[in-house]
């Protein structure tokens, strides 16, 4: 970790001030001594090295402070600076000689010869220095925040003009002529208007993550000769209002909010019930819930007001975002897990919503935004004031279980696990055989133990086994009532009895605690109005009223920014979840504020702005390569056209299932997790959440277990479920391809796919190849495409039929393959 | 959520990728033998090395207790340390001495590796920028945390190509998840062929309690490797087919080159389908071979099996394996849990050496040993340590090195890199070079400028050298 900065935090937060504990040094100097230093030494040190090396620089680097003689032979971080007669010994001198390439001060220009000459000669003298006294360290907090807030995303949005633009007619919405201003300004032009099969698709994918239907192809088409604006508008509608676009956007939302049905890490064990967060937040997005509110319920809707048991019991599982984290739950120290849970907490919090990493203030201050660690555990006061109920069973490996919520409502609702009369007896009956082998047990153990031949580690083992498999069985019967109906538990958090300020960790370490710490936003974003927690309660709902306002510079930027990077597949700041000084600026600022100044003038409805953003003209420019453009803007930062895009993996999974028919829109009860219930993954329970082969709902319903994601997601670039992971990664590697050719899903996917296009009465050979590339492209095929398809064909079927004598057969394995190579092939994954 | 095609499908190259629709005309094998982008080039001058096989250790591992002896150290125990008020110095818990002719100091925690003492070139004095994993981490591999770069392992690819066209020429062993994640093995801006092949993925939660400290731990195998509907012709002529329609999209978009590492994905995936699945198959190994590595063995069958997969692969033409072992993060239990962490490393890792070596192999393969920093000789807690930049330890090993000689030096007690000072772009110059191949030539044009592996920066650490 870096040294220098935990110079100053110590002496700031602490209150820990440096003093100088060695008595005058300058008594002993001669006159001449003292002239030598005043006149040759003292003005360069002030003029050429205090401005980072004093105890009044605005920050101290190197943690070298040359005030007065004491500090300086005791130097910086790298050493003594002087060692008095030594030249070797003294880094100062090495550095104005510029000797080492490492070190070189001043580091803008070396010092003329004869200043450095009159230093070499001060050191051999022995290095006399009058100076003597305390060093105080007066880095002001408040001097460093002003300046933190200059950074731009720490600024409140400012109302934007839509600048003037050459080509009037271009621009349809404002949001066009921030495009094309600075488009123009470089002296280029956007690209032509997309045609209508391809907007389609764009607009199709973007909003319900599913190509279009031919039908829906067909009237498009129809309209759109009509007229394009209304076309376009109409679709969008229809796509906003489809219950398929809550599973679209809502997944991108579990991307940011780590969303994931069990703890990972060491022990990995199930989260049965992570999948009511999964829902609620699927269904918000249906109902266009605003922003502000979607994002105060999933930190403290156990806090606000809620006019019905069903509205309640909502925004509880709304704090679930809270709890799903992932988890190390065989941590042995306490307080070191409430600790590590906190941290995740923050850092969901804070990134998801602020785009802002808070969390490496836990152990010093933010190396590089203006972050305190005080900061840090004014946050963390909050979240350890409130409760983390997140349910797991305890056993050998883990002890950190924790309860769940109990939601107020009089049943569980399909999904939750539920048991038969049967199994209820079955599972009393062997709780009662394993208590007894426990007694039994414990008692042999004291028996062996008096007789002196007990093997502890074994004991322990057999012990701590009996007692895991006793609570796994408690837990399974109390999550149903006793008729063996699930009750409504769900994940989430509610405020302790008691609310508390957390302790400073010095270097975040849980044995070394330092001042108490209000608790309290990051004062570099309060300078709008005040927020603080009132002493009684954990603060949640605070801090989620704080962050929704709209005086939080970060939140619907890093919303607005969010949208664009999912319309366009580039965010108008390129880093989704770091707004910070090493995040990417934005490419264009001012169209950032203008959206997001929008975004809460439509009460933060993101559906409204995705409506917006849609009907643009920017959002319709076509993909068109364009060799002049491309020279000048080979990123397209200044969007002179749209982006090709690869689908992500729930897209192109979800596709394969559409086109070949097979697809389940209905939304799944639960989740395969849920219905396996408690347990740790690998041990007793099912292993196989993998193999998905067999699943026909939307990728959004597939179980996510960290770490062990379906190959159908972890191949294709699905967001690790253990991250805050705002954009996902595009590689190509031979596994995709292998996964094409070779999986069984797939394989299925292709023959469904025939079978639906043989079903079709009175096709020739032609007309099926054109359906299936409508089904799969929507587009027709070209003739080429055509001649090549039927030589493809005839070439696969001659083979075949040496290796099956069943033409029919032979003829079917044909169509499958064709239509396996349309949704293993490039155009099939992109979007122009 | 639709990523763009990521930069490196920008690329401003004059010509127009690979070159795919010159040789349009002419057959499938035809166009392959001439344009691959994977066929073995010439290195800038003649090398020992041909081949890497990296173990990457993700989390930083403490040199002052196994590679940087610090006897100093170990006489200041308990003082308070110069850098960090409050800290305090731990002495290593391990014991040192010194092994082979050439004497090298290696502690108690690698009692197999340091029968091997004489192969080793040790390196102390590295640094990095920033003590932060993910940061640290990508820049350690693609020398650049600020900015999405090529990885080293897709450079070598980039500059030397692969010597067996059946298998990926550059392939990562359970590679991490966090910490930079894909980034690690990516292309970024070169081609997408040249990125590096993952199998497994880095797990350090494996569900028997004894294998907990294995580290990486997911069965190293590559899934749908064979196809249970077609036979190899007809799989050959539907390939074909995908191929064509793929030309037609490159065609229409005139500049696609994502779309051509799609093209070069599915031949190398069809090659891969022949070949790999026997390279990867240990149980062609003898009984005795894998018990060298400690497979069998709790607490390195994992790692172990990592490291014989990565010996088979590079014996089987592959340029550049890496193999990720975690985690070495210690900032508490260092006692304990480094003792684990070692042990599930230095059996596996002395096999490799003696059987790369047995093999013949070692003396044209170039082992590495290091991860992303070190840690400080002064106490976290009271058992651990934390996360240093200013001075750490790497070893290489086999092709075009030294063995037996420590380079650089960090101050007496460990904390920093005083002598000889190896910064992470000196390290990628050197490897470079090792390969044959001189890091400010070997460039790519992207957007207008030269990019190169080691940007402005970077000097050869001759001394290691043989």
């Amino acid at each position: 970790m870096d040294l220098i900065p935990r110079f100053t935090i110590l002496a700031l937060v602490s209150g820990f001030v440096m003093t100088s504990g060695i008595g005058a040094a300058g008594d002993s100097l001669s006159a001449e001594q003292i002239a030598f230093f005043e006149s040759n030494i003292r003005p360069v040190l002030v003029e050429k090295c205090f401005k980072c090396h004093s105890q009044s620089s605005e920050k101290i680097k190197g943690g070298l402070i040359l005030d007065t003689r004491e500090s300086t032979l005791k130097g910086g971080d790298s050493g003594a600076a002087v060692t008095p007669g030594s030249l070797d010994e003294s880094l100062l001198y090495t550095a104005i000689t510029y000797q080492d390439a490492d070190l070189q001060m001043p580091p803008k220009s070396k010092l003329p010869d004869e200043i450095v000459g009159k230093f070499k000669e001060w050191i051999e003298m022995g290095a006399p220095d009058p100076r003597t006294g305390d060093i105080k360290i007066a880095a002001s907090p408040a001097m460093n925040l002003e300046k933190g807030r200059q950074h731009w995303a720490y600024q409140a949005p400012v109302a934007q003009t839509p600048p003037a633009v050459g080509d009037a007619a271009w621009a349809k919405t404002d949001l066009d002529r921030f495009i094309l201003a600075k488009l123009e300004t470089a002296g280029m032009k956007p690209s032509g208007d997309a045609n209508a099969r391809d907007v389609l698709r764009r607009l199709s994918f973007d909003l319900i993550g599913l190509p279009p239907t031919p039908s829906q192809l067909e009237h498009f088409l129809t309209a759109w000769a009509r007229d394009p604006e209304t076309a376009l508008a109409g679709m969008v509608d229809t796509f906003l209002a489809s219950p398929q676009f809550g599973e679209r956007w809502g997944r991108h939302w579990l991307d940011a909010a780590r969303y994931g049905e069990s703890s990972g890490k060491e022990v990995n064990v199930l989260y049965p019930y992570a999948y009511r967060y999964r829902d609620y937040v699927i269904d918000s997005f249906n109902n266009d819930k605003p922003y502000n509110a979607f994002i105060q319920e999933q930190i403290a809707g156990d806090l606000m007001p809620a006019d019905s048991d069903k509205k309640r019991a909502e925004k509880m599982v709304a704090t679930g975002f809270l709890a799903i984290g992932p988890k190390s739950l065989n941590e042995q120290n306490t307080r070191q897990f409430r600790f590590d849970v906190v941290d995740e907490q923050i850092d969901a919090v804070t990134r998801a919503v602020m785009a802002t990493t808070v969390s490496c203030a836990r152990c010093h201050d933010h190396k590089f935004d203006p972050i305190s660690q005080k900061d840090y555990y004014a946050l963390a006061g909050i979240f350890l004031s409130s409760e983390t109920c997140y349910g797991t069973v305890d056993s050998v490996q883990t002890r950190r279980g924790s309860p769940l919520v109990e939601l107020p409502l009089a049943e569980a609702g399909p999904g939750a696990k539920a048991y038969s009369p049967g199994e209820l007896i079955e599972m009393q009956f062997r709780l009662g055989q394993l208590q007894e082998q426990y007694a039994k047990t414990l008692e042999e153990v004291r028996e062996e133990r008096r007789q002196g031949t007990a093997n502890d580690a074994t004991n322990f083992l057999k012990v701590r086994g009996l007692q895991s498999q006793i609570n796994l069985l408690e837990t399974k019967l109390q999550s149903v009532n006793a008729d063996g109906v699930p009750r409504p538990f769900a994940m989430g958090v509610r405020d302790r009895d008691e609310s508390f300020d957390a302790q400073l960790l010095i270097r975040g370490d849980d044995e070394n605690t330092g001042d108490r710490i209000p608790r309290g936003f990051p004062a570099v974003f309060t300078h709008g109005p005040s927020y603080t927690p009132s002493p009684a309660e954990s603060g949640r709902l605070d801090l989620a009223k704080w962050l929704t306002s709209e005086d939080n510079p970060l939140t619907a930027r890093v919303l607005v920014n969010r949208l664009w990077y999912e319309l366009f597949g580039r965010g108008i700041v390129s880093s989704l979840d770091n707004f910070g000084t090493t995040g990417d600026h934005p490419s264009h600022p001012e169209l950032l504020d203008y959206l997001s100044l929008r975004l809460i003038a439509n009460h933060w409805s993101i559906k409204q702005t995705l409506r917006e953003i849609c009907l643009s003209r920017t959002y319709r420019m076509s993909s068109a390569f364009d060799a002049e453009s491309f020279a000048k803007d080979p990123e397209n930062l200044l969007h002179w056209r749209a982006n090709p895009r690869r689908l992500d993996a729930e897209s192109l999974r979800d596709s394969m299932l559409a086109v070949s028919g097979q697809l389940d829109l209905k939304r799944p009860e639960g989740s395969p997790v849920a219905e396996a219930g408690d347990g740790t993954v690998g041990r007793g329970i099912r292993e196989d959440f993998k193999n998905v082969t067999e699943e026909k709902h939307r990728s959004v319903y597939l179980p996510i277990i960290r770490d062990q994601l379906p190959d159908a997601l972890g191949l294709f670039d699905f967001a690790d479920p253990s991250l805050v992971a705002g954009a996902r990664d595009v590689t190509t590697v031979p596994s995709q391809a292998l996964y094409l050719m070779n999986h069984p899903f797939v394989q299925k996917a292709a023959s469904e796919m025939g079978a639906r296009i043989l079903a079709v009465p009175g096709l020739d050979k032609n007309q099926r190849a054109a359906y299936a590339f409508t089904l799969a492209y929507s587009r027709p095929p070209t003739d080429e495409e055509l001649r090549k398809t039927g030589a493809f064909l005839s070439r696969f079927l001659e083979t075949a039929r040496t290796e099956e004598p069943d033409p029919k057969k032979a003829g079917a394995t044909a169509l499958a393959s064709f239509c396996q190579s349309l949704l293993a092939s490039a155009e099939f994954r992109y979007l122009d | 959520m639709n990523p763009v095609l990521s930069r490196r499908s920008l690329l401003q190259t004059a010509s127009c990728g690979f070159g795919y629709m010159a040789f349009s005309a002419l057959s499938t094998l035809q166009a392959e033998q001439i344009t691959s982008p994977l066929s073995p080039k010439a290195p800038h001058f003649p090398a020992k090395a041909k081949r890497v096989i990296f173990l990457c250790m993700r989390g930083g591992p403490s040199h002052v207790d196994t590679f940087d002896y610090k006897p100093e150290l170990k006489k200041a125990n308990g003082q308070p340390a110069q850098n960090r008020p409050g800290a305090k110095l731990l002495a290593s818990p391990w014991e040192f001495s010194q092994h082979g002719k050439s004497g090298q100091w290696i502690s108690s925690l690698y009692p197999n590796l340091a029968k091997h003492a004489d192969e080793l070139a040790i390196i102390n004095s590295m640094h990095t920028d920033l003590p932060a994993h993910p940061q640290a981490f990508v820049q350690m591999h693609t020398g650049n945390f600020q900015f999405v770069r090529p990885s080293l392992g897709a450079w070598t690819l980039y500059g030397l190509g692969t010597e067996n066209q059946s298998l990926p020429g550059f392939i990562s062993l359970s590679p991490a998840n966090g910490v930079g994640g894909a980034q690690n093995y990516g292309s970024a801006f070169l081609p997408a062929i040249y990125q590096g092949t993952p199998i497994g993925s880095e797990q350090n939660r494996g569900a028997a309690a004894g294998r907990r400290f294995a580290g990486a731990a997911q069965e190293a195998s590559i899934p749908n490797i064979k196809n249970d509907k077609l036979s190899d012709p007809l799989q050959r002529i539907q390939l074909d087919y995908i191929k064509s329609l793929n030309m037609e999209k490159l065609r229409q978009d005139q500049h696609q080159p994502e779309v051509e590492g799609i093209i070069e994905s599915f031949e190398l995936a069809y090659r891969m389908q022949a070949e790999l699945p026997s390279v990867m198959n240990l149980d062609q190994e003898s009984k005795e071979t894998k018990a060298l590595y400690g497979i069998g063995d709790n607490a390195t069958d994992a790692f172990g099996r990592n490291c014989l997969a990565a010996c088979r692969l590079v014996e089987n033409g592959v340029r550049f394996v890496e193999v990720t072992h975690g985690n070495w993060d210690h900032h508490r239990g260092l006692k304990n849990s480094l003792e684990n962490t070692t042990a599930a490393t230095d059996k596996p890792i002395a096999g490799l050496l003696a059987d790369l070596k047995r093999r013949d192999l070692l003396k044209d393969t170039l082992v590495i040993w290091g991860g992303e920093f070190g840690r400080t000789p002064y106490a976290q807690g009271t058992d651990g340590r934390d996360h240093n930049n200013k001075g750490f330890s790497f070893w290489m090993a086999g092709g075009g090195i030294k063995g037996g000689v420590r380079h650089g030096a960090t101050d007496e007690f460990g904390m920093q890199a005083v002598d000889g000072k190896v910064h992470i772009h000196d390290w990628h110059a050197t490897v470079l070079h090792l390969m044959g191949l001189d890091h400010t030539k070997l460039t790519y044009n992207y957007a207008g400028r030269n990019f190169r592996l080691t940007d402005v920066y970077g000097n050869v650490v001759k001394e290691i050298l043989a």
